[in-house]
């Protein structure tokens, strides 16, 4: 395996698609809701800003513990990372400039990063399967409904995605370069201060560099040597961290007796020190298998260093409160999901979720290459296994091995039965990109084949003269339905589901996040009477208080928690919540909605009102 | 051994099949349109309700979740539908319409007949407007109603019972008797879900303890089915906490303190729980009502007890 660098008109492209998913989603976004976490993601992030305003103006205060928690203690069960880039960003564009309004200006990173997909997505899929198959898989990412839904949001989900995906390509690249090494030891501290899927990446990528390292130093003994001190460093350190916890207590005295001047900081600075020195006195024996291990070195130093810095909560009581966010994750609570007409509420959850969820939400005729690109790479890699099968598949290479083993860690962490199933699809993002990448050589795969066999008849016809239309014909489907659904995408249900009335049918959970009240706000500011009490069911009172300062809801309309309280009532039609439609009729003693979103047919928002309040 | 042959054939196979998944892709969005309802045609279904439907008829969608159709039908007129709703008697109705969306994907007309046809025959042909069908049918699974506690509710005599027989009324304030206590405790007809399906059922909170909240109903004929239906709403009835307790819900003749009707739900019990007895002739009898959990957390129940008929499909 080893990575190699893009060409110049490679980067052209990578920007180019850059350019056009950031663009795309900055014209949109205003149709978009703001999602339950968003806008606490928002409430946090201007708080956030509060503190570097703080720390511009009065530092020494800013600094201190308590105007640290004052700022950050909001909302953090997750890291800082894209909560500050929103505050800065809202700062920037929108408190200073005056550029955007208060929505955009806060999803603007998110867009920035997201728009990194399909270009890392293009420069990976490139190198290994030829332009036209990296091509195949930018294009295809943002086509995705829900993909694209995501994208737009200022959460963290599509970010992390991204990260993900920036880590592979920086440990891909660190194959030939160090330098992208020591960059995927900073992009893995990244990913960390952005959600802590990053926590996963470790699994996915040391193994692809201890097989490096271990094939390029078979025929040097010394480089074999160096390879096992530096292995054996880390397993000394995790050893002698195993023994601290057992002689501590367990984990509680563990972290109790975790200062800045422990064994604990200690062995992380000889981990630290002692595999930069191993790492320098192996590279001038081998170059190779140097560059296999710095990504590995650089993530174990730059993770926890660029997490703990980046963060300002953790900075007094970095231990504690580092426990308690991984505590958070590690017994998070279950949210009902509907699930092929099944209310599930509590684990164990059904294994093929995960698959079954992907399948019925990923446009079929972009799902069905990436079935086959998999299949076709777990097909040669088992293939491979036999000499005589061997003389007629080409073996996977190492780099198509680590965008394989992406494409499922993803999904298949998220398939554990006890592991919390709501949330649609976008737990299990940072697998998408690689199994577009494959989408991208199943396709261009055919392609080839096809205009060799063109070729032989009318040996002028353009390998583009395929290229072309084939891929039209893939995208297109995705494109229209992604124009269809839009901006309602986690209602979004592929062809094979039977689009939206199939998967209601099926009894599939259609919306999670409130977002699609958007489409009943215009109703309900054209008909509500001035000062209405109005109960936007499922949508906290932070996005309440967006769509009103977004111009999206008018001013004078006044949140109230129950149908009761409520002049107007939009109930989201979820199966877990009916009993607040009911609620809704005893209330207003009408069971005849006003109006609603209904998304081909589906009922996705339901407005009441009540009969002596209607005009 | 190599096999050119196939290795070059295999990538042109998968392209097929690949060009043909996005070309039936594309046909699926091209159709889609065409098999939903316009406004008209649901203008149309309403038109033909107000014109010929009767007090007592019912609306059942097919699909269950096509709710849409709340927006035009007549609100005079009931409409049923909810997961699972297909296989549901609807005893309360002898004619039910069905509103059908047979065109939309995924609609299995066979499955949705092979549930809600058993004791039913259509009373003529369905009539189309645009996708939608709409056809009536003799509901033979209807039982006339001769009484109804949600429906009496406001003559009933309520009040929480001890152990000992003692009792402490709840007064009637004109929209629901209101026991002493938490703010919970009072027994009036509300609209509630269990198990996703919507009822029309007195609300009768489990009071917690060994106490029972009681409501008494005069005039509950004899010669007749006595049945109780009820369970825990919403949320509440999924959780199998062993903190939680089995929630009681009875009928009790209140001249004998016989016990004519109970049905425990147990916490995890989901759904609405039944119980009939057949009540000898005889003049109409006064009955308790009552609920009764040892701890009232999540017991909040909604039930119903009424005097019926047999199945009018069952008769003769």
């Amino acid at each position: 395996m080893t990575g190699r660098a893009a060409t110049r008109d490679e980067k052209r492209l990578a920007w180019a698609l850059w350019a056009l998913a950031f663009v795309a989603l900055c014209l949109t976004e205003s149709a978009v809701g703001f999602t339950r976490d968003e806008s606490v993601y928002f409430a946090a992030a201007e708080g956030y800003a509060g503190w570097f305003r703080l720390l511009f103006h009065a530092p020494t205060q800013a600094l201190s513990d308590a105007a640290i928690v004052r700022a950050w203690d909001y909302n953090h069960e997750h890291p800082a990372l894209m909560k500050t880039l929103f505050g800065l960003s809202h700062l920037l564009f929108h408190d200073t400039l005056g550029l955007v309004r208060d929505a955009t200006a806060f999803r603007l990173p998110a867009f920035a990063l997201a728009a990194m997909i399909p270009a890392l997505s293009f420069l990976l899929g490139s190198a290994l399967y030829g332009r036209a198959a990296g091509l195949f898989a930018a294009l295809s990412f943002l086509l995705v409904p829900r993909q694209y839904f995501n994208a737009e949001l200022a959460c963290f989900d599509m970010p992390v995605a991204a990260m993900w995906l920036l880590v592979v390509y920086c440990f891909w690249r660190a194959m030939e370069d160090s330098r992208w090494g020591v960059g995927c030891g900073v992009a893995f501290g990244l990913a960390l201060a952005t959600k802590h899927n990053a926590l996963f990446l470790p699994f996915a990528l040391a193994p692809f560099a201890l097989w490096r390292a271990w094939t390029e130093s078979a025929s040097q003994p010394e480089a074999r040597a160096r390879l096992f001190r530096f292995v054996g460093l880390f397993a000394a350190v995790a050893g002698l961290y195993g023994l601290l916890v057992v002689s501590l207590g367990g984990l509680d005295g563990f972290q109790r007796k975790f200062f800045l001047l422990s064994p604990h900081t200690l062995l992380f600075a000889g981990m630290a020190s002692g595999g930069a020195w191993l790492l320098k006195d192996l590279e001038p024996v081998s170059p190779r298998v140097t560059r296999a291990l710095v990504p590995l070195a650089a993530m174990a130093v730059f993770g926890p260093v660029i997490f703990y810095l980046h963060w300002p909560y953790l900075w007094h009581q970095p231990v504690e409160r580092t426990a308690w966010y991984l505590a958070f994750h590690a017994t998070h609570n279950h949210y009902a999901w509907f699930y092929l007409g099944t209310l599930m509420r509590a684990p164990p959850f059904p294994l093929t979720y995960v698959v079954v969820k992907t399948a019925l939400t990923v446009p079929t005729s972009l799902f069905a290459p990436m079935v086959t690109g998999l299949a076709a790479l777990a097909g040669r890699s088992v293939l491979a296994l036999s000499p005589r099968a061997r003389e007629w598949v080409r073996i996977p290479t190492p780099a198509e091995g680590l965008v394989g083993v992406n494409a499922v860690l993803s999904i298949l962490v998220i398939s554990h039965p006890e592991v919390p199933h709501f949330g649609g699809v976008k737990h299990w993002l940072p697998s998408m990109p690689f199994l577009g990448i494959l989408a991208g050589a199943a396709v261009v795969r055919g392609c080839d084949a096809l205009w060799e066999h063109v070729k032989e008849r009318r040996p002028t016809v353009p390998r583009v003269a395929v290229l072309v239309p084939v891929f039209a014909l893939l995208l297109a489907p995705a494109l229209w339905a992604l124009t269809r659904v839009f901006p309602y995408g986690t209602a979004y249900y592929s062809e094979l589901a039977g689009g939206l009335p199939g998967a209601a049918t099926l009894g599939m959970q259609r919306q999670f996040w409130s977002s699609h009240v958007t489409g009943v706000l215009p109703w309900i500011n054209a008909h509500a009477k001035p000062g209405a009490r109005i109960f936007l069911h499922e949508v906290n009172g932070f996005s309440f208080r967006d769509y009103q300062r977004n111009g999206m809801l008018r001013e004078d309309l006044r949140a109230v928690g129950a149908p009761s309280e409520a002049d107007i009532v939009a109930y989201q039609y979820h199966q877990e919540f009916r009993e607040h439609e009911f609620l809704t009729w005893e209330a207003f003693g009408t069971r005849t909605p006003v109006t609603g979103l209904y998304v081909d047919e589906t009922p996705q928002v339901v407005v009441y009102q009540r009969p002596e309040e209607r005009e | 051994m190599r096999s050119p042959r196939l290795t070059r054939a295999l990538p042109l196979v998968e392209l097929g099949g690949l060009l043909l998944v996005a070309l039936l892709c594309l046909l699926f969005h091209l159709r889609l349109p065409g098999r939903l309802p316009s406004e008209a045609d649901y203008r149309a279904v309403a038109e033909r309700l107000r014109a010929e439907a009767r007090p007592g008829d019912a609306v059942l969608l097919f699909p269950w979740w096509a709710e849409r159709a709340r927006l035009y039908l007549p609100p005079e007129i009931p409409i049923y539908g909810w997961l699972a709703s297909d296989k549901a008697d609807l005893s309360a109705h002898p004619r039910i319409w069905v509103l059908g969306q047979p065109e939309l994907p995924r609609s299995d007309v066979s499955a949705f007949d092979a549930a809600f046809l058993p004791g039913r025959k259509a009373a003529g042909p369905a009539t189309h407007a645009g996708t939608l069908t709409l056809g009536l049918y003799e509901n033979g699974r209807y039982r006339p109603r001769r009484w109804v506690a949600s429906e009496s509710f406001a003559r009933a005599r309520v009040y929480l019972e001890q152990q000992d027989g003692s009792r402490r009324e709840c007064p009637f304030d004109g929209r629901a008797h209101r026991c002493p206590g938490p703010p919970y405790l009072y027994v009036a007809p509300e609209w509630h879900e269990i198990l996703y399906e919507p009822r029309h059922c007195l609300w009768m909170h489990a009071p917690g303890g060994p106490q029972r909240l009681v409501a008494e109903f005069d005039d509950v004929p004899g010669g007749l089915g006595l049945r109780l239906e009820g369970g825990i709403i919403f949320e509440f009835a999924h959780s199998k906490d062993p903190r939680l307790s089995t929630a009681h819900l009875g009928v009790d003749d209140a001249a004998s303190n016989a016990r004519l009707l109970e049905v425990p739900v147990p916490p995890g019990r989901e759904g609405v729980q039944t119980s009939e007895v057949i009540l000898p002739p005889g003049p109409p009898r006064t009955v308790k009502v009552w609920v009764q959990a040892d701890n009232a957390d999540s017991r909040q129940v909604c039930l119903d007890v009424m005097a019926l008929e047999p199945t009018v499909g069952g008769r003769g």
